[in-house]
C-alpha cells in the first residue's frame, strides 16, 4: 500500500494565484481557469476532493522510506522550497534543449525512493516520469498533463487514467497527506500494491496513449505503472532544468487535457509552428 | 570477470554475412589500457586484423565500430565514436554527438563491431540484450532525416509496446459514446536512437558520414562508405539497463559541477561555434574564402559568419547532447527568395560549415567581385549568402557526405575552372562558377548517384585532382588539392600564425584533423606539451565525450574516470598513455595498410602546396605563409624531434619496439612495426 503519511503540521499554500505578483480573489481566480482543477487548493479548498480532506490514510502509515535520497530529508527539502499544492507544470518545448537533467534528476529521485539497493550503482532514465524526447529540429518534452474528464460529457471527472484502472490504484492524494517532496499537495499517486503492473494491466498507459498523451511508463524492476507526481508539489526536475523557462510550476492552475497531445502529436504541431511546415510522424 | 562499472563489458560483434550476433567481453586489463572509444576501436583494428593491406577498405573484411566509453550515458557532453579502415585506406575515427550513444550505454553496451556483407538492405535493432537484424528495404534510397523518423517507432522497450486491452466496457458509457477506443494497444513513446547513412553512404561516397538527430554527424573519413559496403542503412538503438557507476554519489556531484561550470558558459551557449566565424576571417585571418586563394575579405563587412548575425536571420531552436548545457546545435529555417533553398530546415552552419561550404565555394561576395574588393550588398543581400551556405549544409546532411571533404572538392572544381584548368565539359556540362549553389545541388547529385563525372568526384578531393592532373597531363592541379594527407584540410589555416601551426595537421592522428590539440605547444615548438595536448584528445574521445567543454572538465577528468569505473589507482599519466598508444597504433595502421615505404616523402609531406608558397592576400596577417616557408625546417627538424619526442624513428616515425613494449602494445604491434623500421 502507498506509504501515507500525516506531516505534523498542516502546511499552508505558500503562494497566492497570481498572474503579476498581485493578489487576485478567488473567485477571478476560478473564472480564469475554469472549476475542477486537479487538487487546486485555495484558502484551504481542495478542488478535487478523492479522499476526503481529514480521512485517514487507507492503510497504517508505513515507515519512512528505507534509504530517501540524500537531499531529501524533510527539513532539508522544505528549507530549500516548499511543496506548493494548486500549482502546474508548464512545458515550452522551443526553449527545451533535450539536455536530460530533468530525466536524470526524476530518476534519481524516484529509483532511489523505490528500489535504494538496486539503483545505488546505477543511472537509469527508465525511472524518471518525464521523458524529453527528440524528434530531429523539435524537442518535445513528455510528461503527464493531469488531465481531467468532463464530467457533464464524460460521466466522470477523474484523470483519464485513473477512470479505467481497474483496481483504483492512482490516486489523488490530498494536502495535508503524503510525504512531502514525494506525492500529497493533491498530486497524482500510483499505489504500487494495487497496480497489476505491465504483464497484467496497461489501461492507465493504453487509454492515456490512445486520446491523450504519454504520460505513464513501467518501472523497470517493479513492473508497475509510474507517472508524474509532481514530487507532492516540489518538482525535482523544475529545480534541474538549466533553461529558465523549459519547464514552470507556476501557479496557474489549468485542465491540463487540453494541451495534452501525444509525443508525435506534438512533435508535428512544433515543427509546423517552428518551421512552417508539415511533417507526418 | 569482476563486475565492471563505467563500462558494461561487453561488444556485439555483428557478422551480416552469417547473419549472427556474438558477445564480445574484453578483459578489465583491455579496458585499463584503452578506455573505450577511439583507442579502443584502434586496438580491435589490430586485433583483428583489419591493419592488414590485405582488408579491402570496402570489403565484408573491413570492420566498422560504433563505440562509448566509460563516462558515456550519465556523463557529460556524451559522444560516440565510429572507428574502421577508411575507403582511402587509412585510419577512420569519427565522433558524433546525439543521444545514440547515451542509449547504447543504456541498452548494456559498450559497442558495436559490424563485420561481413548483407545480401540486402538490413538495419541493425538493439533493445537491451536483443540485437536483430532487419530487413531496410523500406528505408534504402531514403535521406537520414527520413529514415531515422521512420526506423524510430519501430524499436520499442520492452514495456512501450502491447496489443490492445482496453474494451469500451471500461470507459464510462458516456465517454465510450463519445469516443470508443481505438483498440491500438501502445506504441506512442519514441525514445529510440538512430545512426544512419543517406544515399551518399548507399552508394559509397568515400567521404560519406553517419548522421544522427538530422544533423549530427560521425563526420569525417568515411565511416557511411564502410556502412553503405555492408548493406547496412541503420542503427538504432532503444535501452533501457542504465548506467552503472562505481561511485554514483561522487560522478553525479562531479557531472553537476561541470554543468554549473557550463552554465556560464556564454560563448558556447549562446551559438556554438557560429561564434568564431568573424574572428576567425578578421582576426585570425584563417578563413577558407575561394579554396583557400583568401583567409580573410578586404571589407571586414561580410557578416554572414556571425553568429548574432545568423541568429538574426535564421536561428530556431537550441539543441543539446546529453547531459550537456552548452546548447551548441541550432536548428534553422532558411528563408530565401530562391525557391530552391527557401524553407528549408538544417542546423546552424557549424564553423566548419561555415568554411568548408560558405566562404570556400565563394558563397559571400557580391556578383562580380572578388574577396579583395568592397563588399557592397546589404544585410538581405548578407542572409541570402547565408542561405546557400545552409542549403549546401543540409544537402550534404541529408545524402550523408562530410561537407569538409566535401567542400574542400567542391572548391577545387571551382577554382580549376576559375583558372581555366579544367572546362564545364569536364564536369558533364556543369559551370561551377564561384557562388553558384544552383550548379553546387546538381553537382552534388552526380557525385551522390555516381552519375557520369561524379563517380570520380565521389573519391574525394584528392583523388579527384589527381584524375584531373592526369588527365590534362598537368601536375599544376595537384597544387589546388587543399588536402593534407590526401583529406580536405578543415576550415583553420596555417598560414596564420594567429590560427593552427603546420606541424599540427602533418603530426595528427587523423589525416587533417582540426581538434587534434596541443595548438600551443606546435606554436613554441614545445613537443612535449603538444604531445600532451594530442594525447589528451584521444582521451576525450575514449571516454567518449565532447572537446568543447574541455575547459569545464579541467581537473576532473580523471576523478570522473574513476567514479565511473572504481579504478582508484588510475591517475593522469594512466590517461595520457592511453592518447600515447592510440598515436602509436594510428601511425602504424597508416603506414602498414598503405604498404608506405617511405612515410615521410610518401605520406608526411602529403601537404597543401598552398601554405608555402602563396601568401595570405589580405587581412591582419597579409603575406604571411607557412612555417615561414620553409617546409624543409618542418620536415627535416621539427618532426623528427617531435617523433623522437613519441618514442618513434627519427628517420620514419616509426614507434620502436621500446616504445610499444613500454606502452604495453608490442604484443599487437610489435610484428608490424618490424616491418616497418
Ligand atoms: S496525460 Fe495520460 S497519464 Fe496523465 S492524466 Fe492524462 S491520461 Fe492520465
Ligand atoms: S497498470 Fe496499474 S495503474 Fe495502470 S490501469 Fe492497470 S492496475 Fe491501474
Ligand atoms: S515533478 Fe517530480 S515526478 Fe514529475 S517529472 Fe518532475 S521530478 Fe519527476
Ligand atoms: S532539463 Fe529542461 S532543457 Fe533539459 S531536457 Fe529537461 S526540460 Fe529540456
Amino acid at each position: 500500500m502507498t506509504r501515507v503519511e500525516r506531516r505534523d503540521k498542516e502546511p499552508e499554500p505558500n503562494k497566492e494565484p497570481t498572474q503579476s505578483g498581485g493578489k487576485i480573489s478567488r473567485r477571478e481566480f476560478l473564472g480564469m481557469t475554469g472549476t475542477g482543477i486537479a487538487g487546486l487548493v485555495i484558502g484551504g479548498i481542495v478542488g478535487r476532493e478523492v479522499f476526503p480532506k481529514q480521512a485517514a490514510p487507507a492503510a497504517a502509515p508505513a515507515a519512512a522510506p528505507a534509504a530517501a535520497p540524500a537531499a531529501a530529508g524533510e527539513g532539508e527539502a522544505a528549507a530549500v522550497s516548499e511543496p506548493k499544492a494548486g500549482y502546474t507544470l508548464v512545458f515550452d518545448p522551443v526553449q527545451c534543449t533535450g539536455c536530460m537533467k530533468c530525466a536524470v534528476a526524476c530518476s534519481e529521485k524516484y529509483g532511489a525512493y523505490f528500489h535504494p539497493e538496486e539503483t545505488k550503482n546505477t543511472v537509469n532514465l527508465e525511472f524518471s516520469r518525464i521523458r524529453p524526447m527528440r524528434f530531429q529540429y523539435v524537442d518535445v518534452i513528455n510528461n503527464c498533463h493531469y488531465c481531467e474528464l468532463m464530467e457533464w460529457a464524460e460521466g466522470s471527472n477523474e484523470f483519464p487514467c485513473q477512470a479505467v484502472c481497474p483496481e483504483d490504484a492512482i490516486l489523488t492524494v490530498p494536502e495535508g497527506e503524503g510525504e512531502a517532496g514525494y506525492y500529497g499537495m493533491g498530486y497524482k499517486w500510483i499505489d504500487q500494491e494495487k497496480c497489476l503492473g505491465i504483464d497484467k494491466c496497461w489501461r492507465c498507459a493504453e487509454i492515456c496513449e490512445d486520446q491523450f498523451a504519454s504520460g505513464i511508463s513501467f518501472d523497470p524492476i517493479s513492473r508497475k505503472a509510474q507517472v508524474c507526481s509532481r514530487c507532492g508539489g516540489d518538482p525535482e526536475c523544475v529545480k534541474a532544468c538549466p533553461e529558465p523557462l523549459a519547464l514552470q510550476w507556476v501557479p496557474v492552475g489549468r485542465n491540463g487535457r487540453f494541451y495534452a497531445q501525444h509525443p508525435t502529436a506534438y512533435a508535428e504541431l512544433l515543427y509546423r509552428k517552428m518551421y512552417n511546415k508539415r511533417r507526418e510522424l | 570477470m569482476a563486475d565492471l562499472f563505467g563500462m558494461t563489458g561487453k561488444i556485439a560483434r555483428v557478422d551480416l554475412t552469417s547473419g549472427t550476433v556474438t558477445v564480445i567481453e574484453p578483459p578489465e586489463e583491455v579496458y585499463r589500457k584503452f578506455l573505450g572509444g577511439s583507442a579502443l576501436g584502434v586496438y580491435y583494428l589490430f586485433k583483428e586484423g583489419i591493419v592488414s593491406p590485405d582488408v579491402d577498405p570496402l570489403g565484408p573484411d573491413n570492420m566498422l565500430q560504433f563505440l562509448i566509453g566509460p563516462i558515456t550515458g550519465a556523463g557529460p557532453n556524451a559522444r560516440s565514436v565510429t572507428v574502421t579502415k577508411s575507403a582511402y585506406n587509412f585510419i577512420s575515427i569519427a565522433t558524433s554527438g546525439g543521444q545514440a550513444a547515451a542509449e547504447l550505454k543504456f541498452a548494456g553496451w559498450d559497442g558495436i563491431q559490424i563485420v561481413g556483407k548483407a545480401s540486402k538492405p538490413v538495419y541493425i535493432a538493439v533493445i537491451d540484450d536483443v540485437v536483430e537484424i532487419r530487413d531496410a528495404s523500406h528505408v534504402w534510397g531514403k535521406g537520414v532525416e527520413e529514415v531515422e523518423l521512420i526506423l524510430k517507432k519501430e524499436v520499442l522497450a520492452e514495456t512501450e509496446s502491447r496489443e490492445a486491452m482496453m474494451r469500451d466496457a471500461d470507459l464510462t458509457p458516456e465517454w465510450a459514446a463519445l469516443r470508443p477506443v481505438k483498440r491500438k494497444g501502445l506504441g506512442e513513446k519514441r525514445l529510440a536512437s538512430v545512426w544512419s547513412i543517406g544515399p551518399g553512404g548507399e552508394n559509397q561516397v568515400w567521404y560519406a558520414n553517419v548522421i544522427t538527430e538530422g544533423a549530427r554527424a560521425h563526420g569525417r573519413y568515411g565511416p557511411g562508405a564502410i556502412m553503405g559496403s555492408k548493406n547496412l542503412k541503420a542503427v538504432v538503438i532503444r535501452g533501457t539497463k542504465g548506467h552503472k557507476l562505481a561511485d554514483k554519489a561522487k560522478f553525479l556531484e562531479l557531472v553537476n559541477a561541470i554543468h554549473a561550470s557550463e552554465k556560464n558558459d556564454y560563448f558556447w551557449r549562446s551559438y556554438g561555434t557560429a561564434g568564431i566565424g568573424a574572428r576567425s576571417a578578421y582576426v585570425e585571418d584563417a578563413y577558407p574564402i575561394r579554396n583557400w586563394q583568401w583567409c580573410a575579405w578586404a571589407d571586414p563587412q561580410v557578416k554572414a559568419i556571425e553568429g548574432a548575425f545568423m541568429d538574426t536571420a535564421s536561428f530556431v531552436h537550441k539543441q543539446a547532447c546529453p547531459n550537456c548545457l552548452l546548447k551548441c546545435l541550432t536548428t534553422v529555417e532558411i528563408t530565401s527568395e530562391d525557391p530552391l533553398m527557401d524553407g528549408t530546415i538544417t542546423d546552424m552552419p557549424d564553423w566548419e560549415a561555415m568554411g568548408m561550404v560558405g566562404g570556400n565555394l565563394g558563397y559571400f561576395e557580391m556578383p562580380g567581385k572578388t574577396p579583395s574588393d568592397p563588399f557592397t550588398g546589404t544585410h538581405i543581400d548578407q542572409a541570402e549568402n547565408l542561405a546557400k551556405l545552409q542549403f549546401t549544409t543540409a544537402l550534404h546532411d541529408n545524402y550523408g557526405l562530410d561537407f569538409i571533404d566535401g567542400g574542400a572538392l567542391l572548391a577545387l572544381l571551382m577554382e580549376l575552372r576559375q583558372r581555366e584548368l579544367i572546362t564545364p565539359e569536364d564536369l558533364d556540362g556543369i559551370d561551377l562558377k564561384w557562388g553558384d549553389v544552383h550548379a553546387v545541388d546538381e553537382m552534388l547529385k552526380k557525385i551522390v548517384y555516381r552519375q557520369g563525372i561524379g563517380d570520380v568526384l565521389a573519391r574525394g578531393t584528392w583523388e579527384t585532382a589527381k584524375y584531373f592532373a592526369e588527365k590534362k597531363g598537368n601536375p599544376e592541379i595537384m597544387n589546388y588539392s587543399m588536402t593534407a594527407h590526401r583529406y580536405g584540410q578543415p576550415a583553420h589555416d596555417v598560414r596564420s600564425p594567429a590560427d593552427k601551426n603546420a606541424m599540427e595537421y602533418v603530426t595528427v592522428r587523423r589525416p587533417s584533423e582540426h581538434t587534434g590539440g596541443g595548438g600551443a605547444g606546435f606554436k613554441q615548438g614545445d613537443w612535449a606539451a603538444a604531445i600532451a595536448g594530442q594525447n589528451n584528445k584521444c582521451a576525450t574521445d575514449s571516454m567518449v565525450s565532447c572537446s568543447f567543454p574541455g575547459g569545464h572538465f579541467a581537473g576532473k577528468t580523471v576523478d570522473l574516470i574513476k567514479a565511473a569505473t572504481g579504478w582508484t589507482d588510475f591517475t593522469e599519466e594512466d590517461l595520457f598513455n592511453i592518447g600515447a598508444r592510440e598515436y602509436a597504433l594510428c601511425r602504424l595502421f597508416d603506414i602498414h595498410t598503405q604498404g608506405l615505404t617511405d612515410p615521410k616523402e610518401q605520406w608526411d609531406k602529403l601537404v597543401p602546396h598552398r601554405w608555402f608558397y602563396d601568401p595570405l592576400p589580405t587581412g591582419p596577417q597579409k603575406g604571411a605563409v607557412a612555417y615561414e616557408g620553409n617546409p624543409d625546417k618542418l620536415f627535416n627538424e621539427a618532426l623528427p624531434a617531435y617523433w623522437k619526442e613519441r618514442g618513434w624513428t627519427e628517420d620514419k616515425g616509426i614507434p620502436t619496439l621500446e616504445t610499444l613494449k613500454a606502452l604495453g602494445i608490442d604484443d599487437i604491434a610489435g610484428e608490424i612495426a618490424k616491418q616497418h623500421l
